[in-house]
């Protein structure tokens, strides 16, 4: 629409300009004042061009700053010391050999004052959604009561169950299962 | 294919012969019933098209899911018995009755490109009495609803019940980390998701007036519960409390309970929908999963690792007394109780598959009814007749639906991905 009525402004200049010189002269004003129209939408649309080229930029630094995020994240996460603890069938007590990678997990928190991680409850597939959801977050809160236990601020430490819904393998065998029954360890994004 | 109709009508006749003497339909309740033949010849009307058989086999298809009846196939019926009226002076019923058929439904249908009007009668080919006679009118696209009240109005006037064709149905459905919350008909037709969130929605319920839905959703990042009013597609309730928040089912008129799973303890609330009350009904330590209340809302069904794995539960929740009642196997869960309050479904663990069962309210008579695989989430229909279920044989879970005593399983075509959780829209 903007361009139109510039458009327009030019052809009635242009028009002005050859064909009605002889006949009008006293049009003077007219003219100054397109051309005070003619600058100041110039000015607006270089305005626009500007804010949208610093808003491109600024999308750009953010996504730039959002990867470095996620790098820095998937650096910590690849710093974390442990694997995953698992669990027996429909079991949430910790298995007595897996109590050593608590603790090393606890030290690593000590160690690295400024984070926080997510521990994450899973299931395997046997059983129903909404007990493995349940069991998912029992799970997730034994580790976490195990961390506290080894000295970790319990503030530094958010449970979230997914029951089986994000299974690790999606086999249908006992090894499947296996990797499935889990507690994993994630840097916590938000804080 | 004549051996096979010959085997069909010698079936039929032996049926026939049991039958015949009492003029009681069918004793629905009883421990066992018999299933009555029902022909459905294709539809009459001025139209030449296929609508006719189209109209007529989506009936058959109706009254076979229904589990009440067995669909005469169509090969076995000729052309004078095809040709013949819709109205009594017209039939000749011994020729039906031959050939084992015991009921008869006739329909025909005018339509016009605003309206399509079915007029439809039911007949006991015995005596050719009339036991339905019914005009039906619709939107011309709106067809299959219009046949779907039909099969449910021959289901109320042979059982006396209504049946669930035109039922609309709830459920879960979607990939991995993308699970949403859909409603459609049980037919398949008319279905609409309800969330998108872009993460794991999961145990959705609608409530008895049909106005709220609750859900629990990560959509937040982590479990949280919310209530929905479907009628603005807004929440009008939120539950973001630390825990498992879960396992939604409705009491009463918009009564909400949930179970949630938390530090030590867990426990199960009741929220009201209406005057926006929460209560905290039971606490116990461990997990406290599924709770399921009867139509009253006075006895509760649950799930209690109490005494060291999932066992099925009953609360008197005006003396708090609670008792359990499943002592076989490791694992029993999902406990729904039947609108009519005198049975529970639940999951249990049998020979490493999970299977949908019954049992009465105190435990008694408990019967497996399905057979390998995961099944899960039982749950009634609210005529107390059907269970629907999901169920697992391979690497796709599909939702299925069955009579009460576990017969006529029938798989519903809902969308063609995983579909968990289902649910009767009351």
């Amino acid at each position: 629409m903007k361009y139109l009525a510039i458009l327009l402004a030019v052809v009635m200049i242009t028009c002005y300009g050859c064909a009605s010189k002889p006949v009008q002269t006293g049009q003077k004003p007219l003219t100054a004042e397109e051309q005070a129209r003619l600058d100041q939408e110039e000015a607006l649309k270089r305005k626009e061009r500007e804010a949208r080229i610093s808003e491109e930029e600024l999308a750009r630094s953010r996504a730039e700053r959002e990867r470095l995020e996620r790098e820095r994240a998937l650096e910590t996460q690849k710093s974390i010391p442990v694997s995953d603890v698992y669990f027996e069938y429909d079991s949430y007590t910790v298995q007595p050999e897996d109590i050593a990678k608590i603790k090393d997990m606890g030290e690593w928190l000590k160690a690295n004052s400024g984070l926080r991680i997510v521990v994450e409850g899973h299931c395997d597939e046997r059983g129903t959604v909404e007990y493995n959801l349940a069991l998912g977050q029992k799970r997730a809160e034994v580790v976490k009561n195990h961390l506290v236990k080894f000295g970790v601020d319990e503030k530094r430490i958010r449970t979230i169950s997914f029951g089986k819904e994000m299974p690790a393998d999606p086999g249908h065998n006992e090894d499947a299962w296996a990797k499935n029954r889990r507690v994993h360890f994630a840097t916590d994004q938000k804080g | 294919m004549t051996k096979f109709k010959c085997v069909i009508v010698t079936l039929l006749l032996v049926f026939l012969a049991g039958t015949a003497e009492s003029k009681v339909y069918l004793d629905v309740y009883g421990k066992t019933y018999k299933k009555i033949t029902i022909g459905v010849p294709s539809f009459q009307s001025d139209r030449p098209d296929r609508l006719r058989v189209d109209m007529s086999e989506l009936l058959n298809q109706d009254l076979d899911m229904s589990g009440f009846f067995i669909v005469a196939p169509n090969s076995l019926l000729d052309r004078e018995l095809t040709e013949e009226g819709i109205e009594k002076k017209d039939i000749k019923f011994t020729n039906w009755r031959s050939l084992g058929i015991e009921l008869l439904c006739k329909a025909k249908f005018i339509m016009s490109n605003e309206e399509i009007a079915l007029e439809s009668y039911l007949y006991d080919t015995l005596d050719g009495s009339l036991l339905l006679a019914k005009r039906y009118k619709s939107r011309p696209e709106d067809w299959r609803r219009l046949v779907h009240r039909l099969a449910d109005d021959i289901l109320l006037a042979v059982t006396g019940e209504k049946g669930i064709m035109s039922s609309r149905v709830v459920f879960v459905s979607g990939t991995k980390r993308n699970k949403d919350i859909y409603i459609g008909g049980i037919d398949g037709q008319n279905i609409r998701q309800v969330t998108n969130f872009h993460n794991i929605t999961v145990s959705p319920s609608v409530s008895p007036d049909g106005r709220f839905l609750a859900y629990t959703s990560y959509k937040e990042g982590k479990p949280n519960l919310f209530i929905m009013d479907l009628e603005t597609g807004k929440d009008i309730h939120s539950e973001r409390e630390e825990g498992m928040k879960l396992g939604t089912t409705w009491f009463g008129k918009s009564t909400l309970g949930y179970a949630k799973t938390s530090g030590k303890q867990s426990s199960i609330y009741t929220f009201d929908a209406a005057g926006r009350q929460k209560k905290t009904l039971f606490t116990k330590e461990g997990i406290l999963a599924s709770p399921s209340f009867s139509a009253d809302g006075t006895k509760m069904a649950f799930v209690s690792d109490m005494y060291g794995s999932p066992q099925v539960f009953i609360r008197d929740n005006s003396s708090g007394e609670v008792k359990r009642l499943t002592y076989s196997g490791n694992y029993n869960a999902s406990p729904s109780f039947s609108p009519k309050g005198d049975l529970i479904a639940f999951v249990a663990r049998i020979n490493g598959s999970f299977e949908i069962c019954t049992m009465n309210t105190d435990g008694s008579n408990q019967r497996v009814l399905t057979s390998g695989g995961i099944n899960d989430s039982p749950h009634f229909s609210p005529c107390g007749r059907y269970i629907i279920y999901s169920s697992k044989k391979g690497d796709q879970y599909n939702a299925y639906i069955m009579l009460y005593n576990g017969e006529n399983k029938r798989m519903l075509k809902l969308v063609n991905k995983d579909t968990e959780q289902p649910k009767f829209v009351p």
